[in-house]
Parts: structure tokens; C-alpha cells; sequence
């Protein structure tokens, strides 16, 4: 088989990629969806932290597949804001469990999604510096 | 819920993931054969879809909007993954219905569960 283009961030590994974070974007969007529609007075906070997360897994799911007209910003843009929230919001929660009474895709660093929430923002800036265009 | 059935949904997923797995060593894109056995995957989640929503109509015990939505989440993975996986002809294309498989195998565990404890 021929080799992908080595700077396209959705060919050979990258389209791995671009599928757990579409497993992410589809989980953290119907999550934060039944949520709100359903209880969203009881944690607003935390439901409110949820549909963030959802988007921002859409959008880097996007920039990575490249759609959409400068889809390597975006993909950087929310993987950054990926890994800054999971590490927030997972220090948070380990410090004080109490501040978010219902769980989010974040809590506890993704414990309850195998700590992969954990994982993919570093797998996602990984794989944009690798497939950097070195000119 | 029938209990063989899901069970049976979450060893096949998983040994198509393995099978996947050898054909991603083997830098081997999916066959006729491989996709075939998909399709049976996907027909029993099928079977499962229907026979949740007519259990929940029947009006047994009523696990609501979530267990509805993962009997039908789970239907779009399979067909999802595979237009992802054949856009290309690679090791990594190949490995993407490794992800799905995994996810579907997962959903239907989520299912069991949302089940009994409703």
C-alpha cells in the first residue's frame, strides 16, 4: 500500500485518530444532551461543563478530519482547550469531589472513560507536531 | 432484554476487533469476508434495537431516553466506521474499525448495566 501523505492529519494513524475522538464527540454530545434536557437545574455547572466538552470534541474531531476551511487551527485550538480542561477539571475534582455533584467526561482526569480523556489530548498535539509541515 | 443476545454482541464485536487486528499486522485492507461478518454484527444490534423498544412498549420496567439512545447509538458505529475506514487504503484506515468495534462492544456492556439498575 502507499504511503499517506505524511502532512495531512486525517491519512494512515490520523484517521485512528479522528475516529476515538468521533467516539468521543458522538459520547460526550448525547451525554451532555440527555443531561440538560433532562436535569439540567440539578448540576448546572457540571451539565454546562459537559456540553463544552462536547464541542470541543466535535471540533477537534473536525479540525483533524480536516473540514471545514483552516481545519488545522481549529484542531489545534481545541485539543489545547482539550487538554487544559481535562487537567483542570481533573485537579479540581480530585482536590474538592463535592464541587461537581454529577460527574463530566473530565472528572477525576476521565477515570470513568479509562483515563483516555487523559490520553488523547497529548496524542492529538502529538500527531499535529508530527505531521507539521517543515518548511 | 435477552441476555444471549448480548452477550453473544459483546464477544462477537470483541473477536471481530481481534480478527481486525490480524488483518492490520498483516497491512491486509477489509475483504469481502470481514465486511460480511460486520454485517451480521450489525444485524444482530439490529435484532437487539428492536427488541428493546418493543420490550420498553410492552411496558415492562422503564430504563428511558438512555437506554433508548445507546440501543440506537450503537446501530451508526458499525456503518460510520467502515465509510471512515474504506476512504483509504492503509494500516491506520484498517485500525479504524478496530476503534468501532471496541465502542460497540462497550455501548452494549453500557446497556446490560443501564438495564440492571433500572
Amino acid at each position: 500500500m502507499p504511503q499517506p501523505d505524511v502532512r495531512s492529519t486525517s491519512t494512515g494513524l490520523g484517521r485512528v485518530l479522528v475516529a476515538t475522538y468521533a467516539v468521543f464527540a458522538l459520547a460526550a454530545t448525547a451525554r451532555s444532551a440527555v443531561q440538560l434536557l433532562t436535569r439540567a437545574s440539578e448540576a448546572p455547572l457540571a451539565y454546562s461543563l459537559s456540553g463544552v466538552a462536547a464541542v470541543v470534541y466535535v471540533l477537534a474531531t473536525l479540525g483533524l478530519a480536516e473540514v471545514g476551511p483552516r481545519p488545522r487551527t481549529m484542531a489545534w485550538a481545541a485539543v489545547v482547550f482539550e487538554l487544559v480542561g481535562v487537567l483542570t477539571v481533573g485537579t479540581l475534582t480530585v482536590l474538592d469531589p463535592e464541587l461537581f455533584p454529577d460527574a463530566t467526561v473530565w472528572s477525576a482526569y476521565g477515570q470513568g472513560y479509562g483515563y483516555l480523556p487523559l490520553v488523547l489530548p497529548f496524542l492529538g498535539i502529538g500527531w499535529l507536531v508530527h505531521t507539521r509541515d517543515r518548511e | 432484554m435477552i441476555e444471549p443476545l448480548q452477550t453473544a454482541l459483546i464477544v462477537g464485536a470483541l473477536v471481530l476487533a481481534l480478527v481486525t487486528g490480524v488483518y492490520v499486522a498483516l497491512d491486509r485492507s477489509p475483504d469481502r469476508v470481514l465486511i460480511a461478518l460486520l454485517g451480521v454484527l450489525e444485524l444482530g444490534l439490529l435484532v437487539q434495537a428492536v427488541a428493546g423498544i418493543a420490550q420498553l412498549i410492552g411496558g415492562s420496567n422503564d430504563p428511558g431516553i438512555t437506554f433508548v439512545g445507546y440501543l440506537l447509538a450503537v446501530l451508526v458505529v458499525l456503518p460510520l466506521g467502515l465509510l471512515w475506514s474504506l476512504g483509504e487504503r492503509s494500516r491506520g484506515a484498517t485500525a479504524v474499525l478496530i476503534v468501532a468495534l471496541l465502542t460497540v462492544a462497550f455501548l452494549v456492556l453500557r446497556l446490560v448495566q443501564i438495564h440492571a439498575a433500572a
